[in-house]
């Protein structure tokens, strides 16, 4: 049986005496895209997190391609690509020598001037860092992410203030990735991406994980879920998503107005 | 060690163009020296002394160039970079921030040596100065005392909550050890009480050190200064390494 690319069993962790992901257990293989989705604070990022060796859990079993990524870092990051969901760099370094400095981490980078230009930041490589847009320094954090040609690629909110051009281009650019056979974790708050990319869906609520499988899966864990009179055949992800994620109260114009 | 090199040329590119940093370590001191040299001259101290005012002076303005990188440049990056969360890109790649913090010590120890080198030459050429002390006395003094400032700078990094919170600590105690250490006004000019308080900043020991090696002292003479500095720096920097460990850094 082909080894895992990530392997997750009964992961915790807590900061001080807040359970922020309670056993979270899931695995990915080559050349899957799997979305991690649920609301803010449900525990993505820190799950995530774990997985990038950037936490230590405080049980539990993680594994990418074989290997602890908290205790074997190194190793691991030769074949994972990272994109944070907030991404600072050096004040007045400039496009070009961020690319080239990354470029600099992995025996075999990849072609960041290709990249550049693929990813429309040809003509900001003089720029310095801080004075590209929020769109921009997203695309910059992107190829930074794929320099080391990964296995592993994880990406949290990546189309989060991209533009609806950009971010179509983006979803080709992963479908593309996926072909290569590199397997892909996708943090999202967009239904529709993960309606087009996700091979397998892992939901979160309140740092539980309350489920793991296929989309097709994840529609039947939801029809079980929503109240029969409610739930219509053929709804959008996003659509049962709003159904079945917790109730959040919507800002009114009381106090406002 | 390819990974540091590419690391270090880009944090070595990035301190020169930071003003600031490049005025305090390399232009300030010599102005210092212009100023001072212009008023005093290299004349003896006392009029039985051998050595000169810009003899005694060079010295304690090279633990001034100490001082600017190891509590200010260095420690003020640090605090940046984490605050920012830059380390934790760095996390997210091959290379952690232990490498990205060590090319950062080594860049601030490269420009504290072309600061001092800077005074030293400008202190040669326009004041003919004197450096009557051997090297290992001098180099021991150098690195001791920039060990000393560097520590102090990482321990204040350890202990600051924030970018703001190390920034204040670390302008604070730079200024007020510049002004009572003896490293721009001599300490002989001092009352009983400000010789007091001077006894309690690791730059007045650093200063004494350095101008006692300058002027030909052996390092048997300075036993006093070496504990002192050479026991705050494991201190500090073993302080300041479990405070880190605490820290959250993603």
């Amino acid at each position: 049986m082909a080894e895992k690319v990530v392997q997750v069993e009964q992961l915790r962790l807590s900061y001080q005496r807040v359970q922020a992901v309670r056993d979270v257990t899931f695995s990915l293989g080559e050349g899957e895209i799997l979305a991690v989705i649920g609301q803010n604070g449900s525990g993505k990022t820190s799950t995530v997190e774990c997985i990038e060796g950037l936490r230590k859990p405080d049980s539990g079993l993680i594994r990418v391609f074989g290997k602890d990524p908290w205790r074997q870092r190194g190793e691991v990051y030769k074949k994972m690509g990272v994109q944070l969901q907030e991404t600072e760099y050096p004040l007045k370094i400039r496009v070009e020598e961020q690319c080239r400095l990354f470029a600099g981490f992995y025996e075999r980078p990849a072609d960041w001037e290709l990249l550049l230009s693929q990813l429309g930041l040809a003509d900001k490589r003089k720029r310095q860092v801080r004075k590209l847009s929020g769109g921009e320094k997203q695309r910059l954090s992107v190829l930074l992410a794929l320099m080391g040609r990964p296995k592993l690629l994880i990406l949290d909110e990546l189309t989060t203030g991209l533009d609806p051009e950009a971010r179509q281009g983006m979803w080709r650019s992963l479908e593309s990735i996926q072909k290569g056979g590199a397997a892909i974790i996708l943090v999202s708050h967009y239904l529709d991406e993960v309606e087009r990319l996700a091979d397998k869906i892992l939901y979160l609520e309140k740092g539980e994980q309350c489920f793991f499988g296929t989309k097709q899966g994840f529609r039947e864990y939801a029809k079980s879920r929503i109240p029969r009179e409610e739930w219509e055949e053929g709804q959008s992800l996003e659509q049962i998503y709003l159904q079945l994620a917790p109730e959040t109260k919507g800002l009114t114009t009381e106090g406002i107005l | 060690m390819k990974r540091f090199a590419i690391v270090f040329k880009t944090e070595f590119i990035l301190f020169l163009r930071d003003f600031f940093g490049v005025f305090f370590a390399l232009a300030f001191p010599v102005l210092m020296l212009l100023l001072f040299g212009g008023i005093y001259g290299n004349e003896p101290v006392s009029p039985e002394a051998a050595t000169g005012v810009m003899d005694v002076s060079v010295p304690a303005y090279a633990v001034m160039v100490m001082g600017v990188t190891g509590l200010m440049s260095f420690p003020l990056t640090l605090a940046g970079y984490k605050e920012r969360k830059i380390y934790k890109r760095f996390d997210a790649s091959p290379v952690g921030k232990k490498t990205v913090i060590a090319a950062q010590a080594v860049v601030n120890v490269v420009m504290t040596l072309f600061g001092i080198a800077n005074l030293l030459i400008a202190g040669k050429l326009l004041y003919h100065i004197r450096i009557q002390g051997t090297l290992l006395p001098v180099c021991t003094a150098l690195l001791l005392s920039a060990a000393a400032m560097f520590s102090m700078g990482f321990f204040f990094t350890a202990v600051g909550r924030d970018e703001k919170s190390t920034n204040l600590l670390c302008y604070l105690f730079y200024f007020i050890m510049l002004f009572l250490s003896g490293a721009t006004i001599p300490d002989m000019l001092f009352p009983a009480a400000m010789k007091t308080i001077a006894g309690f900043l690791p730059m007045t020991y650093a200063v004494d050190f350095m101008q006692g090696v300058f002027a030909g002292d052996s390092l048997i003479e300075h036993g006093k200064e070496i504990a002192v500095l050479g026991t705050l720096t494991v201190v500090l920097v073993a302080a300041g390494a479990l405070l880190y460990r605490k820290k959250d850094w993603a």
